[in-house]
């Protein structure tokens, strides 16, 4: 049987990238196999987890139920390895750190990402906020009270900085 | 491996051609899609027509006494929305309660409709907005009141090769309110959602529309016809209103919950959008 691929061009972490994908592949998929950026995670694989949230065109979504061959030239996708020189996605991943956030770690590429996009639009999140944010990312592991905090940390060091 | 042709089409009128052919289906957000083709609906699957490009399917604008959402528009975009939020907050509640952050991002209003699930949050609130649906196919256009527009849970009057451009309703400033129940708060499918639009051009009008309570949404003109007819809108009409919509749901018991939760929930929810419309 013959695949058909499709070449889409889009921006990737701030570079204009190429590349060729079947169908069927998601955006998930294609960042992992094509270009080997792994932060994102499969959980689900059906919009339920977050744990494959990446950025569209500044806007939050899950990359598992997104297909690549969608993806135009003027589109913008920027995943957690795109954020690593961004000091605000340090802070976040700091104080996740600190607080003791993380433990299987499996979550947390979503989890930070998103933070991130929250406290970029909202630097002074409230406790309703910060919970409403997350509530598309799930980990199994902390029972997100930790999580909360290193949030919560994160704005308050850097409104003050 | 895959064999589906995936088709961008660069004009509705180039969309609409390409949905001509058996077994290809138009993507928009592929929030409904993706998670049902991995679920394996749909194996004889041949292609695949990305709508989610096309511009004008896009915006939200107006014209002359109406507003066209364009069936592109994502569940943010309506939520966010300053026209929607003051014309029709029935539909921007409704939006906003879509999934999660991520999910809303995605999901549009054409896939929502489209997909004709009878837990389609948008679409009670598009019934209590009287909204006409904006077709397009390879033939020309045409628009059909949405209360005509579904035959059954995924079946709509959608002809092969149509899609949907976009919704037009009315400009006229409505109250409204939206609320439903699930398992649980963030992105649950509802078990059961009530939209309830009122707006007043001399004389009272109420819309009132219910998901999951039957295999397709339900207007509820008995209690509708009940409240215009109210004097006011005190504790006791409001309780036979929720006991007139109690008794109008015709809803089933499934894996999301059980008729008898759904019937009274039916009254408790009018009761509390009322209460706070009031
Ligand atoms: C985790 C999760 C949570 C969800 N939560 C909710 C929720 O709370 N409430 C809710 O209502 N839904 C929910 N959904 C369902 C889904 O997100 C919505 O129905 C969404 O609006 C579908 O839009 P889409 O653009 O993603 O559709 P797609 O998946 O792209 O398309 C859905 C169907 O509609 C057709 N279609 C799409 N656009 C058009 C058009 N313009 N004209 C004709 N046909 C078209 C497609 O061919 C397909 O058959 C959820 C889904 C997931 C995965
Ligand atoms: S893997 Fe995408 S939401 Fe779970
Ligand atoms: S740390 Fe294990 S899932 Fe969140």
């Amino acid at each position: 049987m013959q695949e058909n691929l499709i070449k889409i061009s889009f921006s990737l972490n701030g570079n204009a990238v190429e590349t060729e994908v079947s169908p069927e592949l998601t955006v998930l998929e294609m960042l992992r196999r094509n270009f080997r950026l792994t932060a994102a995670k499969e959980g689900c694989g059906k919009g339920e987890c977050g744990a494959c949230t990446v950025m569209l065109n500044e806007q939050p979504i899950n990359s598992c139920i997104k297909l690549a061959a969608t993806l135009n030239k003027a589109d913008s996708l920027v995943s957690v390895e795109g954020l690593n020189e961004d000091k605000l996605m340090k802070n976040i991943q700091d104080a996740y750190v600190e607080e003791g956030a993380v433990q299987c770690g499996f979550c947390i590429p979503g989890m930070t990402i998103t933070s991130h996009y929250l406290l970029k639009n909202n630097p002074n999140p409230d406790a309703h906020a910060i919970k409403q944010a997350l509530s598309g990312n799930i980990c199994r592991c902390t029972g997100y009270r930790k999580i909360e905090a290193a949030v919560k940390k994160a704005a308050d060091r850097s409104s003050k900085s | 491996m895959s064999n589906v042709e995936f088709i961008k089409p660069t004009s509705l009128q180039d969309a609409c051609e390409a949905l001509m052919k058996p077994d290809y289906l138009a993507i928009a957000g592929g929030s409904d899609l993706i998670v049902k083709m991995r679920n394996g609906m749909y194996p004889n699957l041949k292609g695949l027509v990305d709508i989610s490009g096309l511009p004008p399917l896009n915006t939200i604008r107006t014209d002359e006494n109406a507003v066209i959402i364009g069936s592109g528009c994502t569940m943010n975009q309506i939520a966010k929305d300053q026209l929607i939020k003051d014309y029709f907050p029935a539909l921007a509640k409704a939006a906003s309660t879509v999934g999660a952050l991520q999910i809303r991002n995605s999901a549009t209003i054409g896939g929502n409709v489209a997909n004709a699930s009878p837990a389609g949050d948008t679409i009670p609130a598009l019934f209590t907005l009287v909204a006409d649906i904006m077709i397009i196919g390879c033939n020309g256009r045409r628009q059909i009141p949405i209360v005509e527009f579904f035959l059954s849970p995924g079946k709509t009057k959608l002809a092969p090769g149509e899609i949907i451009e976009g919704f037009k309703l009315l400009l006229r400033k409505t109250r409204g309110e939206f609320l439903k129940l699930g398992e649980r708060r963030a992105h649950a499918i509802s078990k059961i959602n009530m939209a309830v639009s009122t707006w007043n051009d001399g004389k009272n009008h109420y819309r009132i529309a219910m998901g999951s309570v039957a295999p397709t949404v339900l207007r509820c003109r008995e209690a509708e016809e009940y409240l215009e007819s109210s004097e006011q809108l005190d504790d006791n009409t409001i309780a036979r209103a929720a006991e007139i919509v109690s008794e109008t749901a015709k809803p089933i018991s499934d894996l999301r919950s059980t008729k008898a939760y759904r019937k009274q929930m039916a009254g408790v929810l009018l009761k509390r959008a009322l209460q706070n419309l009031r």
